[in-house]
Protein backbone atom coordinates (compact mmCIF):
# COMPACT_ATOMS: atom_id res chain seq x y z
CA UNK A 1 0.00 0.00 0.00
CA UNK A 2 1.26 3.24 -1.09
CA UNK A 3 1.42 6.33 1.55
CA UNK A 4 -1.51 8.29 -0.36
CA UNK A 5 -3.61 5.29 0.11
CA UNK A 6 -2.91 3.90 3.47
CA UNK A 7 -3.97 7.10 4.36
CA UNK A 8 -7.16 7.45 2.52
CA UNK A 9 -7.70 4.08 3.83
CA UNK A 10 -7.68 5.17 7.09
CA UNK A 11 -9.58 8.22 6.09
CA UNK A 12 -12.40 5.41 4.56
CA UNK A 13 -12.12 3.48 8.00
CA UNK A 14 -12.58 6.24 10.04
CA UNK A 15 -15.26 7.59 7.84
CA UNK A 16 -17.02 3.72 8.32
CA UNK A 17 -16.64 3.93 11.81
CA UNK A 18 -18.03 7.36 12.34
CA UNK A 19 -21.11 6.35 9.67
CA UNK A 20 -22.42 3.62 11.57
CA UNK A 21 -22.40 5.76 14.59
CA UNK A 22 -24.78 8.58 13.03
CA UNK A 23 -27.03 6.28 11.45
CA UNK A 24 -29.17 7.18 14.06
CA UNK A 25 -29.60 10.73 13.06
CA UNK A 26 -30.05 10.09 9.43
CA UNK A 27 -26.81 11.14 7.96
CA UNK A 28 -26.19 7.51 6.06
CA UNK A 29 -25.12 8.79 2.83
CA UNK A 30 -21.26 8.61 2.98
CA UNK A 31 -20.01 7.70 -0.39
CA UNK A 32 -18.00 4.47 -0.30
CA UNK A 33 -18.07 4.01 3.50
CA UNK A 34 -19.22 0.70 3.38
CA UNK A 35 -15.42 -0.30 3.29
CA UNK A 36 -14.47 -1.81 6.22
CA UNK A 37 -11.12 -3.11 5.37
CA UNK A 38 -9.30 -3.95 2.50
CA UNK A 39 -10.69 -7.20 1.79
CA UNK A 40 -13.46 -5.78 -0.66
CA UNK A 41 -12.46 -6.06 -4.22
CA UNK A 42 -13.39 -4.15 -7.66
CA UNK A 43 -12.68 -4.06 -11.41
CA UNK A 44 -11.88 -1.18 -13.11
CA UNK A 45 -13.24 -1.66 -17.05
CA UNK A 46 -11.20 0.59 -18.99
CA UNK A 47 -13.19 1.90 -22.23
CA UNK A 48 -9.90 3.55 -23.71
CA UNK A 49 -8.45 -0.21 -24.21
CA UNK A 50 -11.44 -2.25 -24.87
CA UNK A 51 -11.91 -3.09 -28.56
CA UNK A 52 -14.87 -4.93 -28.29
CA UNK A 53 -12.86 -7.74 -29.36
CA UNK A 54 -13.00 -6.22 -32.89
CA UNK A 55 -13.21 -8.72 -36.03
CA UNK A 56 -14.00 -11.69 -33.60
CA UNK A 57 -16.92 -13.16 -33.82
CA UNK A 58 -17.93 -13.19 -29.86
CA UNK A 59 -15.34 -11.19 -27.40
CA UNK A 60 -13.15 -12.93 -25.76
CA UNK A 61 -14.67 -11.72 -21.70
CA UNK A 62 -18.06 -12.94 -23.12
CA UNK A 63 -16.56 -16.75 -24.21
CA UNK A 64 -14.76 -16.85 -21.31
CA UNK A 65 -17.77 -16.41 -19.37
CA UNK A 66 -19.71 -18.72 -20.81
CA UNK A 67 -17.32 -21.16 -20.70
CA UNK A 68 -16.54 -20.98 -16.91
CA UNK A 69 -19.79 -20.99 -16.03
CA UNK A 70 -21.30 -23.79 -18.18
CA UNK A 71 -21.90 -26.02 -15.57
CA UNK A 72 -24.13 -23.72 -13.19
CA UNK A 73 -26.64 -22.58 -16.51
CA UNK A 74 -30.05 -23.57 -16.01
CA UNK A 75 -31.70 -26.93 -17.27
CA UNK A 76 -35.31 -26.38 -17.01
CA UNK A 77 -37.77 -29.19 -17.05
CA UNK A 78 -39.51 -29.86 -20.77
CA UNK A 79 -42.84 -28.19 -20.25
CA UNK A 80 -42.44 -25.13 -18.29
CA UNK A 81 -45.82 -24.12 -17.09
CA UNK A 82 -47.34 -20.29 -17.72
CA UNK A 83 -47.16 -17.86 -15.31
CA UNK A 84 -50.51 -18.18 -13.82
CA UNK A 85 -52.82 -16.11 -14.40
CA UNK A 86 -50.10 -14.74 -17.19
CA UNK A 87 -49.89 -15.94 -20.02
CA UNK A 88 -46.37 -16.37 -20.57
CA UNK A 89 -43.22 -17.40 -19.05
CA UNK A 90 -39.24 -16.55 -18.87
CA UNK A 91 -37.35 -19.10 -21.47
CA UNK A 92 -34.33 -18.28 -22.73
CA UNK A 93 -33.39 -22.18 -23.10
CA UNK A 94 -33.81 -22.31 -26.69
CA UNK A 95 -31.35 -18.91 -27.14
CA UNK A 96 -28.47 -19.66 -25.63
CA UNK A 97 -26.12 -18.77 -27.75
CA UNK A 98 -27.42 -14.83 -27.89
CA UNK A 99 -24.41 -12.85 -26.91
CA UNK A 100 -25.66 -9.85 -27.48
CA UNK A 101 -27.77 -8.84 -24.19
CA UNK A 102 -27.46 -10.48 -20.89
CA UNK A 103 -29.75 -13.65 -20.78
CA UNK A 104 -29.46 -16.89 -17.46
CA UNK A 105 -27.21 -18.09 -20.46
CA UNK A 106 -24.56 -15.15 -20.95
CA UNK A 107 -23.76 -12.86 -17.63
CA UNK A 108 -21.59 -10.24 -19.23
CA UNK A 109 -21.80 -9.06 -22.58
CA UNK A 110 -20.99 -6.01 -24.95
CA UNK A 111 -22.32 -2.90 -26.21
CA UNK A 112 -20.89 -0.82 -29.10
CA UNK A 113 -21.88 2.68 -29.65
CA UNK A 114 -20.59 5.61 -31.66
CA UNK A 115 -20.22 8.91 -29.38
CA UNK A 116 -18.30 12.07 -30.79
CA UNK A 117 -17.34 10.29 -33.88
CA UNK A 118 -15.26 7.48 -31.43
CA UNK A 119 -16.21 4.38 -31.23
CA UNK A 120 -16.35 2.68 -27.61
CA UNK A 121 -17.34 -0.74 -26.41
CA UNK A 122 -18.61 -1.18 -22.88
CA UNK A 123 -18.50 -4.93 -21.35
CA UNK A 124 -21.73 -4.95 -19.08
CA UNK A 125 -22.68 -7.40 -16.42
CA UNK A 126 -23.38 -7.12 -12.35
CA UNK A 127 -21.40 -3.88 -10.57
CA UNK A 128 -21.89 -5.33 -7.47
CA UNK A 129 -23.22 -2.37 -5.82
CA UNK A 130 -22.25 -1.27 -2.05
CA UNK A 131 -25.58 -1.35 -1.19
CA UNK A 132 -27.74 -3.57 -3.09
CA UNK A 133 -31.28 -3.02 -3.41
CA UNK A 134 -31.06 -6.66 -5.19
CA UNK A 135 -29.95 -8.52 -2.27
CA UNK A 136 -31.47 -5.92 0.45
CA UNK A 137 -34.82 -6.58 -0.81
CA UNK A 138 -34.89 -9.74 -1.62
CA UNK A 139 -37.94 -11.50 0.25
CA UNK A 140 -36.73 -15.10 0.17
CA UNK A 141 -33.31 -13.82 1.07
CA UNK A 142 -32.21 -15.60 -1.67
CA UNK A 143 -29.21 -13.12 -2.79
CA UNK A 144 -26.13 -12.83 -0.55
CA UNK A 145 -23.90 -10.10 -0.45
CA UNK A 146 -19.86 -11.70 0.13
CA UNK A 147 -17.42 -10.16 2.51
CA UNK A 148 -15.58 -9.07 -0.25
CA UNK A 149 -18.73 -6.80 -1.43
CA UNK A 150 -19.83 -9.15 -4.34
CA UNK A 151 -23.09 -10.00 -4.94
CA UNK A 152 -24.65 -13.23 -5.97
CA UNK A 153 -27.75 -15.72 -6.17
CA UNK A 154 -28.03 -18.43 -3.99
CA UNK A 155 -30.51 -20.64 -6.71
CA UNK A 156 -31.14 -23.19 -4.25
CA UNK A 157 -33.72 -20.71 -2.87
CA UNK A 158 -34.14 -18.25 -5.45
CA UNK A 159 -37.96 -18.45 -6.03
CA UNK A 160 -37.77 -16.26 -9.35
CA UNK A 161 -40.14 -13.65 -8.26
CA UNK A 162 -37.52 -11.37 -10.11
CA UNK A 163 -37.82 -8.38 -7.61
CA UNK A 164 -34.11 -8.13 -7.50
CA UNK A 165 -34.51 -7.33 -11.22
CA UNK A 166 -37.05 -4.57 -10.35
CA UNK A 167 -34.97 -2.85 -7.75
CA UNK A 168 -31.78 -2.64 -9.79
CA UNK A 169 -31.06 0.19 -11.74
CA UNK A 170 -29.94 -1.72 -14.71
CA UNK A 171 -32.33 -4.64 -14.50
CA UNK A 172 -29.56 -7.03 -14.54
CA UNK A 173 -30.57 -10.43 -13.36
CA UNK A 174 -31.99 -12.32 -16.17
CA UNK A 175 -34.67 -15.06 -15.39
CA UNK A 176 -35.07 -18.58 -16.39
CA UNK A 177 -38.89 -20.46 -16.07
CA UNK A 178 -38.75 -24.13 -15.16
CA UNK A 179 -35.94 -24.62 -12.89
CA UNK A 180 -35.46 -24.55 -9.17
CA UNK A 181 -37.08 -24.26 -5.34
CA UNK A 182 -40.66 -23.33 -7.13
CA UNK A 183 -41.04 -26.40 -9.40
CA UNK A 184 -41.47 -27.86 -5.55
CA UNK A 185 -44.09 -25.71 -4.39
CA UNK A 186 -47.02 -24.69 -6.51
CA UNK A 187 -45.16 -24.40 -9.93
CA UNK A 188 -48.52 -23.28 -11.85
CA UNK A 189 -49.80 -20.60 -9.00
CA UNK A 190 -46.20 -19.17 -7.69
CA UNK A 191 -42.81 -18.61 -8.20
CA UNK A 192 -40.75 -18.19 -12.13
CA UNK A 193 -37.76 -19.86 -11.84
CA UNK A 194 -34.18 -18.48 -10.80
CA UNK A 195 -32.25 -15.46 -11.23
CA UNK A 196 -28.80 -15.81 -13.33
CA UNK A 197 -26.28 -13.28 -12.71
CA UNK A 198 -22.64 -12.46 -12.76
CA UNK A 199 -21.02 -13.49 -9.12
CA UNK A 200 -17.50 -11.99 -9.96
CA UNK A 201 -16.29 -15.22 -10.53
CA UNK A 202 -16.53 -15.92 -6.78
CA UNK A 203 -14.92 -19.46 -6.83
CA UNK A 204 -11.72 -18.13 -8.79
CA UNK A 205 -11.62 -14.99 -6.31
CA UNK A 206 -11.85 -17.03 -2.87
CA UNK A 207 -9.14 -18.88 -4.92
CA UNK A 208 -6.54 -15.72 -5.28
CA UNK A 209 -7.22 -15.86 -8.96
CA UNK A 210 -8.61 -12.90 -10.81
CA UNK A 211 -12.75 -13.78 -12.78
CA UNK A 212 -12.33 -15.07 -15.94
CA UNK A 213 -13.11 -12.25 -18.29
CA UNK A 214 -10.47 -10.39 -16.81
CA UNK A 215 -7.84 -13.19 -17.20
CA UNK A 216 -9.43 -13.53 -20.64
CA UNK A 217 -9.53 -10.34 -22.18
CA UNK A 218 -5.94 -9.30 -24.79
CA UNK A 219 -6.30 -5.86 -24.26
CA UNK A 220 -5.78 -6.11 -20.24
CA UNK A 221 -9.02 -3.88 -20.39
CA UNK A 222 -10.28 -5.29 -17.21
CA UNK A 223 -8.90 -5.12 -14.29
CA UNK A 224 -9.44 -6.77 -11.03
CA UNK A 225 -8.02 -6.07 -7.22
CA UNK A 226 -8.59 -4.04 -3.88
CA UNK A 227 -11.67 -1.77 -4.83
CA UNK A 228 -10.19 1.21 -2.53
CA UNK A 229 -7.08 0.87 -4.96
CA UNK A 230 -8.72 0.48 -8.25
CA UNK A 231 -11.00 3.49 -7.34
CA UNK A 232 -8.27 5.69 -7.25
CA UNK A 233 -6.67 4.58 -10.34
CA UNK A 234 -9.89 5.32 -11.76
CA UNK A 235 -9.85 8.93 -10.89
CA UNK A 236 -6.78 9.65 -11.80
CA UNK A 237 -6.69 8.00 -15.08
CA UNK A 238 -9.86 9.72 -16.00
CA UNK A 239 -7.81 12.93 -14.95
CA UNK A 240 -4.85 12.06 -16.99
CA UNK A 241 -7.23 11.59 -20.38
CA UNK A 242 -9.62 14.34 -19.11
CA UNK A 243 -12.22 11.58 -18.87
CA UNK A 244 -14.76 10.14 -16.88
CA UNK A 245 -15.89 7.37 -14.27
CA UNK A 246 -18.99 5.75 -14.28
CA UNK A 247 -19.99 3.22 -11.23
CA UNK A 248 -18.60 5.38 -7.93
CA UNK A 249 -21.84 7.48 -7.72
CA UNK A 250 -24.39 5.22 -9.31
CA UNK A 251 -27.16 3.23 -7.23
CA UNK A 252 -25.07 4.66 -4.10
CA UNK A 253 -21.80 3.69 -5.10
CA UNK A 254 -20.45 0.04 -6.49
CA UNK A 255 -17.22 -2.04 -7.03
CA UNK A 256 -17.05 -1.57 -10.60
CA UNK A 257 -15.16 1.30 -11.85
CA UNK A 258 -15.89 2.47 -15.62
CA UNK A 259 -13.61 4.69 -17.38
CA UNK A 260 -14.25 6.39 -20.47
CA UNK A 261 -12.63 9.18 -23.09
CA UNK A 262 -16.47 10.55 -23.89
CA UNK A 263 -18.88 11.56 -21.27
CA UNK A 264 -21.36 8.63 -19.82
CA UNK A 265 -24.26 10.63 -20.66
CA UNK A 266 -23.45 10.59 -24.19
CA UNK A 267 -23.01 7.04 -23.89
CA UNK A 268 -26.29 6.47 -22.09
CA UNK A 269 -28.28 8.50 -24.75
CA UNK A 270 -27.03 6.66 -27.87
CA UNK A 271 -27.89 3.17 -25.32
CA UNK A 272 -31.22 4.32 -24.99
CA UNK A 273 -31.50 4.58 -28.50
CA UNK A 274 -30.37 1.17 -29.42
CA UNK A 275 -32.78 -0.60 -26.28
CA UNK A 276 -35.38 0.94 -28.15
CA UNK A 277 -34.67 -0.99 -31.42
CA UNK A 278 -34.46 -4.23 -29.50
CA UNK A 279 -37.32 -7.14 -30.32
CA UNK A 280 -38.45 -5.87 -26.83
CA UNK A 281 -37.47 -2.58 -26.31
CA UNK A 282 -39.31 -3.04 -22.55
CA UNK A 283 -38.10 -6.14 -21.75
CA UNK A 284 -34.37 -6.10 -19.31
CA UNK A 285 -31.07 -7.56 -20.39
CA UNK A 286 -29.99 -4.38 -22.17
CA UNK A 287 -29.23 -1.82 -19.50
CA UNK A 288 -28.44 1.69 -19.83
CA UNK A 289 -25.63 3.62 -18.09
CA UNK A 290 -28.04 6.27 -16.14
CA UNK A 291 -25.29 8.80 -14.56
CA UNK A 292 -25.41 9.04 -10.96
CA UNK A 293 -28.57 6.92 -10.59
CA UNK A 294 -30.04 7.01 -7.21
CA UNK A 295 -30.34 3.48 -4.99
CA UNK A 296 -33.75 2.33 -4.61
CA UNK A 297 -33.67 2.50 -0.99
CA UNK A 298 -32.47 6.19 -0.47
CA UNK A 299 -35.89 7.03 0.41
CA UNK A 300 -36.76 4.64 2.68
CA UNK A 301 -33.26 5.27 4.36
CA UNK A 302 -33.52 8.77 4.60
CA UNK A 303 -37.01 7.83 6.76
CA UNK A 304 -35.85 5.22 8.36
CA UNK A 305 -34.25 7.22 10.99
CA UNK A 306 -38.09 8.58 11.73
CA UNK A 307 -38.66 5.12 11.78
CA UNK A 308 -36.56 4.16 14.73
CA UNK A 309 -36.81 7.60 16.92
CA UNK A 310 -40.30 7.86 16.46
CA UNK A 311 -40.87 5.27 19.25
CA UNK A 312 -38.09 6.84 21.77
CA UNK A 313 -40.15 10.15 21.00
CA UNK A 314 -43.59 8.72 21.99
CA UNK A 315 -42.42 6.92 24.90
CA UNK A 316 -41.08 9.42 26.25
CA UNK A 317 -44.35 11.34 26.23
CA UNK A 318 -46.68 8.18 27.36
CA UNK A 319 -44.19 8.29 30.45
CA UNK A 320 -44.86 11.68 31.27
CA UNK A 321 -48.24 11.36 31.08
CA UNK A 322 -48.44 7.98 33.02
CA UNK A 323 -46.56 10.01 35.57
CA UNK A 324 -49.03 13.09 35.43
CA UNK A 325 -52.23 11.43 35.30
CA UNK A 326 -50.95 8.84 38.05
CA UNK A 327 -50.04 11.94 40.07
CA UNK A 328 -53.13 13.87 39.63
CA UNK A 329 -55.56 11.37 39.66
CA UNK A 330 -54.74 8.32 41.89
CA UNK A 331 -55.69 5.43 40.49
CA UNK A 332 -58.62 4.93 37.99
CA UNK B 1 -83.36 5.00 30.91
CA UNK B 2 -79.85 4.99 30.38
CA UNK B 3 -78.15 2.00 31.79
CA UNK B 4 -75.00 2.96 34.11
CA UNK B 5 -71.94 2.49 32.65
CA UNK B 6 -68.30 1.89 33.86
CA UNK B 7 -64.95 3.61 32.11
CA UNK B 8 -62.85 0.68 31.03
CA UNK B 9 -60.35 1.77 28.59
CA UNK B 10 -59.06 5.34 28.88
CA UNK B 11 -58.86 8.03 25.88
CA UNK B 12 -55.29 7.11 25.35
CA UNK B 13 -55.78 3.09 25.78
CA UNK B 14 -58.46 3.50 22.66
CA UNK B 15 -56.15 5.80 20.50
CA UNK B 16 -53.17 3.13 21.03
CA UNK B 17 -55.53 0.25 19.91
CA UNK B 18 -56.69 1.98 17.11
CA UNK B 19 -53.15 3.28 16.25
CA UNK B 20 -52.00 -0.40 16.25
CA UNK B 21 -55.19 -1.96 14.68
CA UNK B 22 -55.13 0.84 11.62
CA UNK B 23 -51.20 0.32 11.35
CA UNK B 24 -51.04 -3.43 11.50
CA UNK B 25 -53.66 -3.89 9.04
CA UNK B 26 -51.59 -1.15 6.49
CA UNK B 27 -48.11 -3.38 7.36
CA UNK B 28 -49.75 -6.79 6.44
CA UNK B 29 -51.14 -5.13 3.37
CA UNK B 30 -47.91 -3.47 2.24
CA UNK B 31 -46.05 -6.84 3.81
CA UNK B 32 -47.54 -8.86 1.31
CA UNK B 33 -46.85 -5.95 -1.65
CA UNK B 34 -43.21 -6.43 -0.69
CA UNK B 35 -43.47 -10.10 -2.69
CA UNK B 36 -43.99 -9.92 -6.02
CA UNK B 37 -47.52 -10.75 -6.09
CA UNK B 38 -49.22 -7.28 -7.61
CA UNK B 39 -48.12 -7.67 -11.42
CA UNK B 40 -47.80 -10.97 -11.50
CA UNK B 41 -51.79 -11.58 -10.56
CA UNK B 42 -53.17 -8.31 -11.95
CA UNK B 43 -53.84 -6.71 -8.76
CA UNK B 44 -52.69 -3.44 -9.69
CA UNK B 45 -54.46 -3.18 -12.45
CA UNK B 46 -57.96 -2.97 -10.44
CA UNK B 47 -58.69 0.17 -9.78
CA UNK B 48 -57.32 2.51 -7.13
CA UNK B 49 -54.68 -0.23 -6.62
CA UNK B 50 -51.59 0.69 -8.97
CA UNK B 51 -49.58 1.59 -6.53
CA UNK B 52 -49.43 -2.09 -5.32
CA UNK B 53 -47.21 -2.92 -7.92
CA UNK B 54 -44.82 0.05 -7.06
CA UNK B 55 -42.16 -1.35 -4.57
CA UNK B 56 -41.00 2.21 -4.16
CA UNK B 57 -44.75 2.99 -2.64
CA UNK B 58 -45.39 0.13 -0.72
CA UNK B 59 -41.89 0.19 0.93
CA UNK B 60 -42.42 3.51 1.94
CA UNK B 61 -45.82 3.16 3.67
CA UNK B 62 -44.57 -0.03 5.47
CA UNK B 63 -42.50 2.17 6.73
CA UNK B 64 -44.67 4.66 7.76
CA UNK B 65 -46.97 2.24 9.33
CA UNK B 66 -43.86 0.59 10.59
CA UNK B 67 -43.15 4.41 13.07
CA UNK B 68 -46.71 4.16 13.78
CA UNK B 69 -46.98 0.65 15.02
CA UNK B 70 -43.46 1.01 17.00
CA UNK B 71 -44.81 4.18 18.47
CA UNK B 72 -48.01 3.04 19.57
CA UNK B 73 -46.13 0.01 20.63
CA UNK B 74 -43.73 1.62 22.89
CA UNK B 75 -46.48 4.10 24.89
CA UNK B 76 -48.54 0.84 25.46
CA UNK B 77 -45.37 -0.69 27.42
CA UNK B 78 -43.92 2.48 28.88
CA UNK B 79 -47.36 3.60 29.96
CA UNK B 80 -48.76 0.81 31.85
CA UNK B 81 -45.51 -0.39 33.59
CA UNK B 82 -45.39 3.33 34.78
CA UNK B 83 -48.83 2.95 36.27
CA UNK B 84 -48.40 -0.74 37.17
CA UNK B 85 -51.56 -1.73 35.04
CA UNK B 86 -50.64 -5.68 34.69
CA UNK B 87 -54.09 -6.72 34.00
CA UNK B 88 -52.99 -8.53 30.99
CA UNK B 89 -50.24 -11.12 31.65
CA UNK B 90 -51.27 -14.41 32.22
CA UNK B 91 -51.63 -15.72 35.61
CA UNK B 92 -51.13 -19.07 37.19
CA UNK B 93 -53.85 -21.16 36.47
CA UNK B 94 -55.12 -19.12 33.17
CA UNK B 95 -55.13 -22.49 31.57
CA UNK B 96 -57.08 -24.38 33.46
CA UNK B 97 -59.62 -21.13 33.83
CA UNK B 98 -59.77 -20.56 30.30
CA UNK B 99 -61.06 -24.35 29.95
CA UNK B 100 -63.62 -23.29 32.06
CA UNK B 101 -64.76 -20.73 30.85
CA UNK B 102 -65.25 -22.50 27.41
CA UNK B 103 -67.17 -25.49 29.09
CA UNK B 104 -69.32 -22.82 30.84
CA UNK B 105 -70.17 -21.63 27.33
CA UNK B 106 -71.88 -25.02 26.77
CA UNK B 107 -73.63 -25.21 30.25
CA UNK B 108 -71.36 -27.47 31.65
CA UNK B 109 -70.63 -25.34 34.67
CA UNK B 110 -70.87 -21.98 36.36
CA UNK B 111 -68.66 -18.93 34.45
CA UNK B 112 -65.62 -18.40 37.12
CA UNK B 113 -65.58 -14.97 38.49
CA UNK B 114 -63.13 -12.92 35.96
CA UNK B 115 -60.77 -9.75 36.93
CA UNK B 116 -60.59 -6.90 34.27
CA UNK B 117 -59.68 -9.50 31.82
CA UNK B 118 -60.81 -12.86 30.98
CA UNK B 119 -58.02 -15.66 31.43
CA UNK B 120 -58.84 -16.11 27.56
CA UNK B 121 -57.51 -12.43 27.06
CA UNK B 122 -54.67 -12.52 28.77
CA UNK B 123 -53.56 -16.17 26.99
CA UNK B 124 -54.28 -14.15 23.88
CA UNK B 125 -52.52 -10.81 24.83
CA UNK B 126 -49.55 -13.20 25.62
CA UNK B 127 -49.62 -14.73 21.92
CA UNK B 128 -49.87 -11.51 20.34
CA UNK B 129 -47.46 -9.40 22.40
CA UNK B 130 -44.70 -12.88 21.66
CA UNK B 131 -45.73 -12.26 17.69
CA UNK B 132 -45.39 -8.44 18.26
CA UNK B 133 -42.05 -8.81 19.58
CA UNK B 134 -40.87 -10.92 17.14
CA UNK B 135 -42.40 -8.74 13.96
CA UNK B 136 -41.09 -5.41 15.74
CA UNK B 137 -36.80 -6.80 16.10
CA UNK B 138 -37.31 -8.25 13.11
CA UNK B 139 -38.84 -5.49 11.34
CA UNK B 140 -36.40 -2.78 12.86
CA UNK B 141 -33.36 -5.44 11.53
CA UNK B 142 -34.56 -5.80 8.27
CA UNK B 143 -34.84 -1.99 8.37
CA UNK B 144 -30.43 -1.10 9.39
CA UNK B 145 -30.16 -3.79 6.86
CA UNK B 146 -31.08 -1.31 4.54
CA UNK B 147 -28.95 1.14 5.35
CA UNK B 148 -25.60 1.61 2.90
CA UNK B 149 -23.08 1.19 5.65
CA UNK B 150 -24.70 -2.40 6.88
CA UNK B 151 -24.02 -6.08 6.09
CA UNK B 152 -24.86 -8.77 7.62
CA UNK B 153 -24.39 -12.43 6.65
CA UNK B 154 -26.61 -14.66 4.37
CA UNK B 155 -27.38 -16.38 7.09
CA UNK B 156 -28.40 -14.31 9.58
CA UNK B 157 -30.78 -12.11 7.03
CA UNK B 158 -32.69 -15.73 6.35
CA UNK B 159 -33.11 -16.24 9.88
CA UNK B 160 -34.46 -12.47 10.16
CA UNK B 161 -36.49 -12.71 6.53
CA UNK B 162 -38.17 -15.75 7.83
CA UNK B 163 -39.25 -14.90 11.37
CA UNK B 164 -40.52 -11.78 10.34
CA UNK B 165 -42.80 -14.26 7.53
CA UNK B 166 -43.70 -16.41 10.11
CA UNK B 167 -44.28 -13.82 12.65
CA UNK B 168 -46.90 -12.15 10.05
CA UNK B 169 -48.77 -15.25 9.99
CA UNK B 170 -49.03 -15.04 13.67
CA UNK B 171 -50.07 -12.13 13.93
CA UNK B 172 -52.83 -12.78 11.24
CA UNK B 173 -54.13 -16.21 13.00
CA UNK B 174 -54.04 -13.66 16.05
CA UNK B 175 -56.43 -10.87 14.37
CA UNK B 176 -58.57 -13.92 13.39
CA UNK B 177 -58.85 -15.31 16.56
CA UNK B 178 -59.18 -11.55 18.09
CA UNK B 179 -62.60 -10.81 16.06
CA UNK B 180 -63.52 -14.48 16.00
CA UNK B 181 -64.14 -13.90 20.15
CA UNK B 182 -66.52 -11.03 19.25
CA UNK B 183 -68.75 -13.55 17.21
CA UNK B 184 -69.11 -15.05 20.53
CA UNK B 185 -72.90 -13.39 21.82
CA UNK B 186 -71.57 -13.45 25.79
CA UNK B 187 -68.57 -11.12 24.78
CA UNK B 188 -71.04 -8.59 22.76
CA UNK B 189 -71.28 -6.23 25.69
CA UNK B 190 -67.17 -5.83 25.35
CA UNK B 191 -67.33 -3.92 22.23
CA UNK B 192 -68.51 -0.32 22.81
CA UNK B 193 -65.59 -0.30 25.44
CA UNK B 194 -62.85 0.18 22.55
CA UNK B 195 -65.55 3.23 21.40
CA UNK B 196 -66.70 5.42 23.83
CA UNK B 197 -64.63 3.67 26.41
CA UNK B 198 -67.37 2.11 29.43
CA UNK B 199 -69.26 -1.07 29.24
CA UNK B 200 -72.20 -1.32 31.26
CA UNK B 201 -72.18 -1.85 34.96
CA UNK B 202 -74.56 -4.52 35.01
CA UNK B 203 -72.47 -6.60 32.64
CA UNK B 204 -69.02 -5.71 34.58
CA UNK B 205 -70.50 -6.97 37.67
CA UNK B 206 -71.90 -9.96 36.67
CA UNK B 207 -69.16 -11.03 34.90
CA UNK B 208 -66.00 -8.83 35.57
CA UNK B 209 -67.09 -9.03 39.36
CA UNK B 210 -63.35 -9.40 40.63
CA UNK B 211 -62.47 -6.08 39.35
CA UNK B 212 -65.44 -4.51 39.76
CA UNK B 213 -65.25 -5.09 43.72
CA UNK B 214 -61.38 -3.67 42.96
CA UNK B 215 -63.06 -0.58 41.65
CA UNK B 216 -66.10 -0.03 43.64
CA UNK B 217 -63.90 -0.50 46.78
CA UNK B 218 -61.30 2.33 45.55
CA UNK B 219 -64.47 4.21 45.07
CA UNK B 220 -66.03 4.03 48.28
CA UNK B 221 -63.13 4.68 50.37
CA UNK B 222 -62.52 8.27 48.55
C1 LIG C 1 -47.88 -6.26 11.94
C2 LIG C 1 -46.71 -5.88 11.59
C3 LIG C 1 -45.97 -6.29 10.35
C4 LIG C 1 -46.31 -7.18 9.36
C5 LIG C 1 -47.58 -7.98 9.27
C6 LIG C 1 -45.24 -7.18 8.41
C7 LIG C 1 -45.21 -7.98 7.27
C8 LIG C 1 -44.23 -7.94 6.34
C9 LIG C 1 -44.14 -8.80 5.20
C10 LIG C 1 -45.12 -9.91 4.84
C11 LIG C 1 -43.05 -8.44 4.49
C12 LIG C 1 -42.56 -9.03 3.15
C13 LIG C 1 -41.68 -10.17 3.28
C14 LIG C 1 -40.24 -9.82 3.36
O1 LIG C 1 -39.75 -8.95 2.62
O2 LIG C 1 -39.55 -10.46 4.16
C15 LIG C 1 -42.43 -7.36 5.19
C16 LIG C 1 -41.29 -6.71 4.78
C17 LIG C 1 -40.66 -5.73 5.52
N1 LIG C 1 -40.95 -5.31 6.80
FE1 LIG C 1 -42.59 -5.82 7.78
N2 LIG C 1 -44.27 -6.32 8.82
C18 LIG C 1 -44.68 -5.77 10.00
C19 LIG C 1 -44.00 -4.87 10.77
C20 LIG C 1 -42.80 -4.30 10.43
C21 LIG C 1 -42.10 -3.36 11.25
C22 LIG C 1 -42.57 -2.87 12.60
C23 LIG C 1 -40.97 -3.01 10.56
C24 LIG C 1 -39.86 -2.05 10.93
C25 LIG C 1 -39.66 -1.54 12.08
C26 LIG C 1 -40.96 -3.73 9.32
C27 LIG C 1 -40.00 -3.65 8.34
C28 LIG C 1 -40.04 -4.33 7.15
C29 LIG C 1 -39.15 -4.11 6.06
C30 LIG C 1 -38.01 -3.11 6.06
C31 LIG C 1 -39.56 -4.97 5.03
C32 LIG C 1 -39.20 -5.12 3.57
C33 LIG C 1 -38.27 -4.81 2.79
C34 LIG C 1 -36.96 -5.31 3.26
O3 LIG C 1 -36.75 -6.54 3.31
O4 LIG C 1 -36.15 -4.44 3.52
N3 LIG C 1 -42.09 -4.50 9.27
N4 LIG C 1 -43.16 -7.08 6.32
S1 LIG D 1 -13.08 -6.30 -22.35
FE1 LIG D 1 -11.38 -7.26 -23.44
S2 LIG D 1 -12.19 -9.26 -23.98
FE2 LIG D 1 -13.96 -7.99 -23.47
S3 LIG D 1 -14.57 -7.07 -25.40
FE3 LIG D 1 -13.20 -5.62 -24.48
S4 LIG D 1 -11.21 -6.16 -25.36
FE4 LIG D 1 -12.53 -7.92 -25.73
S1 LIG E 1 -25.93 -4.16 -10.41
FE1 LIG E 1 -28.02 -4.77 -9.94
S2 LIG E 1 -27.88 -6.97 -9.63
FE2 LIG E 1 -25.78 -6.19 -9.50
S3 LIG E 1 -25.47 -5.77 -7.30
FE3 LIG E 1 -26.18 -3.86 -8.23
S4 LIG E 1 -28.39 -3.92 -7.90
FE4 LIG E 1 -27.67 -6.01 -7.63
S1 LIG F 1 -16.66 -11.97 -13.38
FE1 LIG F 1 -17.00 -14.11 -13.97
S2 LIG F 1 -19.20 -14.31 -13.92
FE2 LIG F 1 -18.79 -12.13 -14.00
S3 LIG F 1 -18.80 -11.56 -16.14
FE3 LIG F 1 -16.69 -12.04 -15.63
S4 LIG F 1 -16.46 -14.21 -16.09
FE4 LIG F 1 -18.65 -13.78 -16.02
Amino acid sequence: MSNISRRSFIKRTVAAGAASGVILSGVNKIAGASETGSNKVGTLIDLTKCDGCKGQKVPACVTACKSKNESRFPEPVENIQNYWPQKKYENWSDKRDLTKRLTPYNWTFVQNVKVDGKEVSVPRRCMHCDNPPCVNLCPFSAMEQTPEGTTQVNPNVCFGGAKCRDVCPWGIPARQAGVGLYLKVAPKLAGGGVMYKCDLCYDRIKNNQSPACVEACPKGAISYGEKVELRKVAYEKAKDINGYVYGDKENGGTSTFYISPVPFEKIHKELEKQKATQPNPEAPGFPTMPVEVGNFLDTANGMASAVLLAPVATAFAAGITAYKTMKGKGEE
Amino acid sequence: MAKEKILRHSGLVRLVHWSIALSTFTLIITGMFQLPLARRYFIDQLPGLFWTGDYSITVLVHYIAAAILLSAVSVHVVYHVIRKEYNLIPRKGDMKESYQIIKSMFGFCEEPKSDKYLAEQRLAYAYMAFSFLLILVTGVLKVIKNFPTMQFSETFLSWVTNIHNLATFMIIFGIFAHLAAFAIKANWPLLPSMFTGKVDLEYAKHRHSIWCIKGVGQKEKK
